[in-house]
Parts: C-alpha cells; sequence; structure tokens
C-alpha cells in the first residue's frame, strides 16, 4: 500500500482536525515538546507529498535558527542567568518591597513595571520571559506570594514585551500588510499600558480579597539605616536599565544590540559587586546554552509545523472558513478574532500571520476598517496565543527555568484568568477603537 | 487546468509587487486558457526567501518571483547580473540587455544547472534611498552609516566612504528612528511611504540613485520541460508583459507617493544631478571587476555585460 | 553520576546550586555532548562581547565592521542548534507529564523507550533531509566542493558551515537517542 500521499485524500479540512488531535495526543504522551510538532510536520510531510518535502523542514530550521533577531534571545537568558548567579535579584526585590510599603501585592505590582521596562528593550518574548522567571518569580516566592498569582504576573507581564513598541509582532505585521510601522508602534502604545493596568487592579483585587495570598512585610518599620541599605539593592538594576534603554532610545544600539548592552551591565555590576568569578561566568553560560536549547527547539517544531501547513493549503483553507461568513463586518471580525484564537492554542505566532493576514488584511480594508487598528487587535490577541494552552509558549518558556515542582499545569491554570483579561482588552479595544486611534 | 503551480515570492502579501505579481498569475491563466493555474504564496509561506531555489530545485516548489541576488552566495555570478549598480539608469535599458543583450541566455547558463528554468525578468524600478539626512552627492556618503542589503551594494557604497551597517530589514525602521543609522537601503519610494520610513528619515533620493535589482520569474527546469512548446511560450510572453506592466503601475504609485510627500510639507525629495550619478556609477564599476574574480562565472557575467555596454555606447 | 560542570560557586547568599548534568541513561556520548557544551556556551558570550564591540565602534569612531553582525549570528545559531543536543543529552527539552505521571515505573520505561525511539527514527529522517540541504550547500552543481557563502561584502561561508553542522548534530541527536532506548530498554528487563 502507498503510504506517502495517503493523508492528501483526507482533504485539508479533515487533516487540519487530524492534525490538531495529533498535536493533543502526542504532547500528552511526554514526548519532548520540540520533537512533537517536528513529528506531526514529518507525518505529514510523509502522509501528504512524501519524502521529497521533507527538505522544507530542515530548511525552515536552518532559516530560524540564522535569523538575527533571536540572537536578543540568549542575551536576555544570559542576563538572566548571571543576575539569578549574583545576589543582584534578591536585593532588588528586598528593595522592591520596601518601596512597595505597606501596599498589598506591591511586589507584584512592581514586577509588571519591570516586565514594561522590560517590554521597552525588547522586540521578542522569550528572553523576557526566561528573565522574569528566573528573577522575580523565586523571589515573589520567596516573599510569600500566591504561586498562581506570580506564575501569571511573569509569563503575563513578559508576554507585553510585544504590546509596547519595539515589537517584534507589529513589525511583521506591518511589513505584512505594508502599513507604517511607526504608526503600529503608536497605536499599540496605550493598549499595551491599558492591560498592563488591567493585570495591576486584578493584583490588587485579588489581594485585598484575600491578603494571604500577597503578604506585606510584618514586623516593626525598618530603620533609616536599614532602609537606606535596602535601597541600595535598586541602584545597579536601575543603572543598567538606563544603559539598555539609554543606548536604544538614544540611538547607540539597535534593539538586538542593546540586549548585549544589558549583558555588559549586569556582569559589570556583580564585577561591582565582588560577586563575579569566571565559574559564575561559565555556569551562567552554560544554563544560557541549556534554556535557549530549550526554547528555540520549540520554535524550531513550530516553524516546522507551518511550512508544511502552508505547503499542504493551509492559506486557501483560511480563505474558505472565512468568506461568505456574513455581510455584517462585525460578525466578520469577530470570526476572524475566534479564528485566531483558536489557531492561537496550536500554532506559533509568525505561523498565525503567514496563514491569516495574506487574507484577513484585504478584507479588512474592503470593510472600512483601519488596517493599523487591526494589527493592534492581531497583536493583542496574539497575546493570549503565548499564554493558551495546549501550546502555549509562554508557559513553556517558564517552565524552562521555574523550580521542578511548578509543573505545566500549574502554570496554565495560574495563566487562565490573564487569558480572560487579555480577551477583555481586545473587546475593550473593539469596542472602543479610540483608545489606540486617538 | 492541466498544469498547476506553486510559486513563491519574495514580497510580503500587502506589498504593492505581491498584488502585481498576482495580477500576473491571473493573466498566466487567461493567455493558456486557463490550462495554467499558478498559485502565488507571499514570501516565507514554505521556505525562506533565501531558501527558494532550493526547494524548487528539490521539487517542493514550482517556482518562484525572487530578487536573484539572495542567490550570491550560492554564485557572486547571481549577485553580479542581479543588481550590476550603476548599469542601469531605466528599466527598459535592463530588459533590452536581457532580452537582446545575451541576458535571458546568462541567466539560464546560470540557473540550469541548479536545476531551474529561468522564464523572464521584472523589476520594481529604481528603488529609492532612505535617508535620514540631506544627500545631494557622493561626498555626503562619506561616513553615512547606513543599512545596506547584501553583496555588490554593500561593497559599492563602502567603496564610496559609507559605512554600511548589517542589518535585517525589520530593525531598519527602529533603528532609522532611534538615529543608530543615518540611511537605509530599503524598497521603492511608495512602499517607503506606505511604511512610514519617510517619517522618521525625511530626506529621501528619488530617483535612486544605486540599486535596481533583477527580479527573476523562474521555475523547475523538470516541470518546464513537461510543459508543451505553446504553453512555454505563454509563460514567457506573460512574464514579458507583466515586467512592462509592473515597471509602469510603481512608477506610478511612486510619482503619486512623491507627490504625497512634498504636499505633506515635512518631507524634502531630493534628486541627484547627472554629474553625482555618473560619480557613484564610476564608483560602482571598480567593484564589478571585483566581483568578477569571486567565480568563472561571475567573470562571464562581467565580460558580457561590459561588452554589451561597450557596444552600446554606454561606457564613458 | 557525578557532573563535570557542578563546581560549587561561593556567590552571594545563595547556596551551592546544582548545575545539572547529563542523564545516566545517556552513556558516554551524553557526557561528551555535555562537555562540548562549552564550547558552544562561550560562543554565545564571545556573540555578546562582539555585539558590544560592534556598537563602540561604530558610535564612537563610527566605523562599523562588516564581520560583526553575521558572525554574531553564526555563533548564536550554532548554539541554538547544539543547546538542542544539548537538552537531549540531559532529558531537558520540556514534556507534558500529564499521562507520564500518572503511569506506574513499567509503563513509564515502555514510554521512554518507544519515545526514545520515534525521536531517534525522527531525527534520523531529519538528518537525510538535512543531507540533501547539505549536498547544495557544499557542492556546486558540476560536484566540486564550495561552500555557500552569505553573499555580503564580507561573503563568510557561515550558510555552508550552518547547514553542515545541524545535519551533523541531528545524527548525533539519532544517535543519542538510540542509545538512550536502549538503556531505557536494558533498565526495563
Ligand atoms: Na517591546
Ligand atoms: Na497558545
Amino acid at each position: 500500500m502507498e503510504l506517502f500521499g495517503i493523508l492528501k485524500d483526507l482533504g485539508i479540512e479533515q487533516s487540519t482536525l487530524l492534525m490538531f488531535a495529533m498535536l493533543l495526543l502526542l504532547l500528552v504522551t511526554g514526548i519532548p515538546l520540540a520533537f512533537v510538532t517536528l513529528l506531526v510536520a514529518l507525518v505529514f510531510a510523509l502522509g501528504w507529498f512524501g519524502p521529497m518535502a521533507v527538505p522544507l523542514i530542515t530548511s525552515r530550521v536552518y532559516s530560524f535558527v540564522s535569523s538575527f533577531v533571536f540572537v536578543s534571545v540568549p542575551m536576555f537568558v544570559l542576563m538572566a542567568a548571571i543576575l539569578d548567579r549574583s545576589g543582584i535579584a534578591r536585593d532588588l526585590f528586598d528593595a522592591m518591597r520596601l518601596v512597595g510599603g505597606r501596599l498589598r501585592g506591591g511586589v507584584a505590582i512592581q514586577t509588571i513595571l519591570v516586565a514594561v521596562i522590560l517590554a521597552a528593550m525588547s522586540g521578542i518574548i522569550g528572553g523576557e520571559i526566561v528573565l522574569l522567571g528566573l528573577i522575580a518569580l523565586p523571589q515573589m516566592l520567596r516573599l510569600g506570594y500566591d504561586r498562581s498569582l506570580a506564575i501569571g504576573v511573569v509569563c503575563a507581564g513578559g508576554a507585553l514585551g510585544t504590546m509596547v513598541p519595539p515589537s517584534i509582532v507589529l513589525i511583521i505585521y506591518g511589513l505584512t500588510a505594508n502599513v507604517s510601522i511607526g504608526d503600529l508602534f503608536t497605536a499599540a502604545f496605550v493598549p499595551g499600558f491599558m492591560l498592563a493596568g488591567f493585570y495591576v487592579v486584578y493584583v490588587l483585587v485579588r489581594a485585598y480579597l484575600n491578603p494571604a495570598l500577597a503578604p506585606v512585610a510584618e514586623g516593626p518599620q525598618p530603620t533609616r539605616a536599614e532602609k537606606l541599605h535596602l535601597l541600595k539593592g535598586l541602584f545597579l538594576p536601575i543603572l543598567v536599565v538606563i544603559g539598555v534603554l539609554g543606548s536604544i532610545y538614544g540611538g547607540i544600539a539597535s534593539v538586538t544590540e542593546a540586549s548585549a548592552v544589558g549583558v555588559l551591565g549586569v556582569t559589570l555590576s556583580t564585577i561591582v559587586r565582588g560577586e563575579f568569578t569566571l565559574t559564575l561566568m561559565k555556569n551562567a553560560a552554560l544554563q544560557t546554552l541549556q534554556t535557549v536549547g530549550m526554547i528555540v527547539w520549540i520554535g524550531i517544531g513550530a516553524t516546522a509545523l507551518v511550512g508544511v501547513f502552508n505547503l499542504m493549503g493551509g492559506i486557501d483553507f483560511v480563505k474558505t472558513l472565512i468568506t461568505g461568513i456574513s455581510d455584517n463586518p462585525t460578525i466578520v471580525l469577530i470570526f476572524m478574532m475566534a479564528l485566531l484564537f483558536i489557531l492561537g492554542m496550536f500554532l506559533d505566532w509568525v505561523g498565525i500571520a503567514l496563514l491569516t493576514m495574506p487574507i484577513f488584511v484585504p478584507i479588512i480594508r474592503d470593510l472600512g476598517y483601519d488596517p493599523i487598528w487591526f494589527g493592534v487587535l492581531f497583536c493583542m490577541n496574539m497575546q493570549m496565543s503565548f499564554l493558551s494552552p495546549p501550546f502555549g509558549p509562554a508557559a513553556f518558556y517558564l517552565k524552562s527555568v521555574a523550580p521542578p515542582e511548578i509543573g505545566l499545569g500549574h502554570i496554565f491554570r495560574a495563566l487562565l484568568p490573564f487569558i480572560a483579561m487579555q480577551a477583555l482588552a481586545l473587546a475593550v479595544l473593539i469596542t472602543f477603537p479610540g483608545i489606540a486611534m486617538y | 487546468q492541466e498544469y498547476s503551480f506553486r510559486f513563491q515570492s519574495s514580497d510580503p502579501a500587502g506589498n504593492a509587487n505581491f498584488i502585481l505579481q498576482q495580477g500576473w498569475t491571473e493573466s498566466v491563466a487567461e493567455m493558456s486558457d486557463g490550462r495554467i493555474e499558478i498559485e502565488l504564496l507571499p514570501v516565507e509561506t514554505i521556505v525562506a526567501h533565501n531558501e527558494t531555489q532550493d526547494a524548487i530545485a528539490a521539487g517542493i516548489l514550482d517556482g518562484h518571483v525572487t530578487d536573484t541576488s539572495y542567490f550570491a552566495g550560492k554564485d557572486a555570478a547571481f549577485g553580479l547580473i542581479a543588481n550590476p549598480v550603476g548599469a542601469w539608469s531605466d528599466p527598459q535599458e535592463m530588459f533590452d540587455f536581457m532580452n537582446e543583450g545575451g541576458g535571458n541566455e546568462l541567466m539560464n547558463e546560470l540557473l540550469e544547472p541548479y536545476g531551474l528554468h529561468f522564464i523572464g525578468a521584472t523589476t520594481p524600478g529604481l528603488e529609492a534611498f532612505v535617508s535620514a539626512v540631506p544627500l545631494e552627492g557622493v561626498d555626503d556618503l562619506e561616513g553615512l552609516k547606513m543599512r545596506a542589503p547584501e553583496g555588490l551594494v554593500q561593497q559599492v557604497f563602502a567603496a564610496a566612504g559609507a559605512a554600511p551597517v548589517n542589518l535585517p530589514g525589520s530593525e531598519v525602521f527602529t533603528s532609522l528612528d532611534k538615529n543608530v543609522i543615518d540611511a537605509a537601503d530599503y524598497s521603492v519610494f511608495s512602499t517607503n511611504q506606505a511604511q512610514g520610513l519617510h517619517d522618521v528619515a525625511p530626506h529621501p533620493v528619488y530617483p535612486g540613485f544605486h540599486s535596481m535589482p533583477l527580479v527573476e520569474v523562474s521555475m523547475n527546469l523538470d516541470a518546464w520541460n513537461s510543459l508543451p512548446e505553446d504553453l512555454q511560450q505563454v509563460m514567457t510572453d506573460s512574464v514579458q508583459q507583466f515586467a512592462q506592466s509592473q515597471v509602469a503601475a510603481l512608477k506610478e504609485a511612486d510619482e503619486a507617493a512623491v507627490a504625497e510627500a512634498q504636499a505633506g510639507g515635512e518631507i524634502t525629495v531630493h534628486d541627484w544631478p547627472a554629474e553625482e550619478r555618473n560619480r557613484f556609477r564610476s564608483i560602482a564599476m571598480g567593484e564589478w571587476e571585483k566581483v568578477a574574480e569571486r567565480s568563472e562565472n561571475a567573470r562571464m557575467v562581467y565580460d558580457t555585460l561590459t561588452g554589451y555596454l561597450a557596444d552600446n555606447g554606454m561606457l564613458e | 553520576m557525578s557532573d563535570p560542570t557542578a563546581e560549587t560557586s561561593h556567590v552571594g547568599a545563595e547556596a551551592p546550586r546544582d548545575e545539572g548534568a547529563p542523564v545516566p541513561e545517556a552513556g558516554l556520548l551524553g557526557r561528551l555532548i555535555d562537555k562540548g557544551g562549552l564550547i558552544f556556551a562561550l560562543g554565545i558570550v564571545a556573540a555578546m562581547l562582539i555585539l558590544i564591540q560592534e556598537v563602540f565602534l561604530r558610535y564612537v569612531f563610527n566605523a562599523p565592521t562588516i564581520w560583526a553582525h553575521e558572525t554574531t549570528v553564526f555563533l548564536c545559531g550554532i548554539a541554538f542548534i547544539y543547546g538542542g543536543l544539548y537538552c537531549t543529552a540531559r532529558d531537558r527539552h520540556i514534556r507534558v507529564v500529564l499521562i507520564y505521571d500518572a503511569l506506574g515505573p513499567r509503563m513509564r520505561r515502555t514510554f521512554d523507550v518507544v519515545i526514545s525511539i520515534i525521536c531517534a527514527l525522527a531525527s534520523l529522517m531529519f538528518t537525510w533531509a538535512a543531507w540533501t540541504m547539505v549536498a547544495r550547500a557544499a557542492f556546486a552543481p558540476g560536484g566540486e566542493v564550495r561552500l555557500e557563502r552569505s553573499g555580503s561584502a564580507w561573503n563568510p561561508p557561515y550558510p555552508g558551515m550552518l547547514k553542515i553542522f545541524l545535519m551533523l548534530v541531528l545524527g548525533v541527536m539519532a544517535v543519542q537517542f538510540v542509545i538512550l532506548a536502549v538503556s531505557y530498554a536494558r533498565r526495563g528487563r
């Protein structure tokens, strides 16, 4: 019996369902995640086309690993690994607790603030979530914060990286839709802050309803001298932040180069603190290798799958789904958002952009909507895709550095309320376009 | 239809080039009475922009519409024929070389060993130069930090005294915005305008002086050979027509965008005088020679090209 | 199993930390892969330093290099590829253990063996696919050896090198998965 091509007889509709089912099934068997997507890509390459299509997978892998934008990922991870091995993170969070004072959830809120600052430094989320996961998560847990709350703040906060300019999601959208990247950046700014605001409000509400979730410092107020000593913990990190942001906004370094400036900054900080050793650097570099191995290979699998699905006619399939859905522009728009959400459960955002944008953007223009505004909606929708199970890259990135007792199940459960807030933000943005298009 | 092909473009979906290329696939269907159907996919959908040649040879894709200079790493000859900086001051000059000066035959001599057949050439036209600082001539390039694409263009700018910076297209906007670079080679004026580059770099040089890429339409050699002669003729003719209509359409779009930019008052369009363009061209031609050293094929391209230019009195 | 990299570091107030190690089932190959990781980890540090010097040369001396960015991408690219192999030897690729954790020890072994065999087969298939890519990147159509270059003004042979490296790593990965499968099967008996 001829096995090659057998899947083609199923047709694209059945095959897509089969693909998602297979992803889910292989995922829960405990196969390494990167290989789940690679395997499904392989099965469909062989089953739909035959062996001649398999080199498409290795070609995509090659292009993925040789892409300049990903250079910032190991830089952020290295920064995190060095911070993690020094006392900087600990001192920073002790100082943050002091600044947070008696405000319930103060440290979580400051973590969101740190996430927003990181978002202004980076355009992709992998490195940011690893950084927050290595630094903020253990510190929040140490300070007695609820695990789910801490996980949610780290993943959702880290994902903000693509809402706040610079953002690779918005850049790719701008290139695809042929609209101004500057306008996209401007439009995404306020919605990004709105989303961060939702997170802050959520933390406050949860913390005041149940104080056990976010303990404040107990005991006597620290003395002035103690306070000054604690506040010194803020000094070096703030200097590093100024260095990185200054190099980007001062026109000294490109966004990717600035991530290396950050590594230099934290390395100098450890030297100043007398903590620097070659062993520290070596171990931090080895941890970076391992962490990027984990997270880049997840991306490798995702990019392989997208190439195969596109070759199978994925774009045409999406087109048939969307055509003739309704004459009502609002319904078309909401259907698009729902489709993006469902795709976001299984696919990587780059793949979703490649699949849907060639079809969606012309329709959006025809319906009379502003493509800039739609770009912000797309970006907001992709916020959900980072967090949504079963394939939630943010959860995987966090898992790659979280303490082993925190399982993916915990992480995904912790993320549900944050996905709900992202959906709310999306709804608000659809209802009040003025938030983006002021 | 009898023949169904999948082509990948080197342009993204919303780009004017891509939309025009889709028009080409429609005209192929029409001219062949529906016997050939071409599905055109945007950049990166199947493989990366610089991997299509391999994918076509392997039979994963059937063809591509792509800038030939992406394959300069395979053979320097691709880089030289794709963008002999300074050789052409008008798309028609390049088309004449391709059709009458041996360019088409040369392309097939280069491509067929790789398992591809060259159908025809098109171009988006003379690209405009994006700059945040006023540039009036070659002297202003001295020390200019600029993003240039791979290959000959970068080399020529370096020879002209600029400091070329390697940056991916995705970082051009932010780097111009934050003054990490002063200028960039990007795309044609209308695309640059649409993507907001002139908002952050308000001193474009138009018409451009530096680059007019050869965009090849080519396909798998076996698939080409499987076509009957009349359909091969349809493919060749359709690409010729497409090239003319693309150049005309983009020129019109560029002129509209220039008018819009000038009316806005915040963008100053700079046009270099002929003597400055000639100075740049003579710098460029010094670099052709260096590329010719890189491979036998590159030498062959160099000889054919300079021979043609000399025969037609296009060398000073 | 002793960890070759886990030297205790006396840093800050933190306790000596566990830097991880290859799983015993990965065998000698796993230990070699683990040792080799240092080269690529240092490559990441080198990439960082190159980016810094590039910023410095460009901003202070207005003299950007033509090699820094391509070299950085290359160093990161080989680290990304090797990182996958490194995680295989350490069994640190992320896995969803929903069902796996609910299984008894016998079934877990069976799962480990089957998963390793499947991954070995997939890696083998990808090694072949990478070979078809290398065949075009390392040889000219005429058959003579010529590494695919980047086509830039500097024109380094990084693309060809990276494609060959990818093929080699995929091949070693296939072998590593076979070793893992055999080890798990032996332990199961
Ligand atoms: Na950002
Ligand atoms: Na998801």
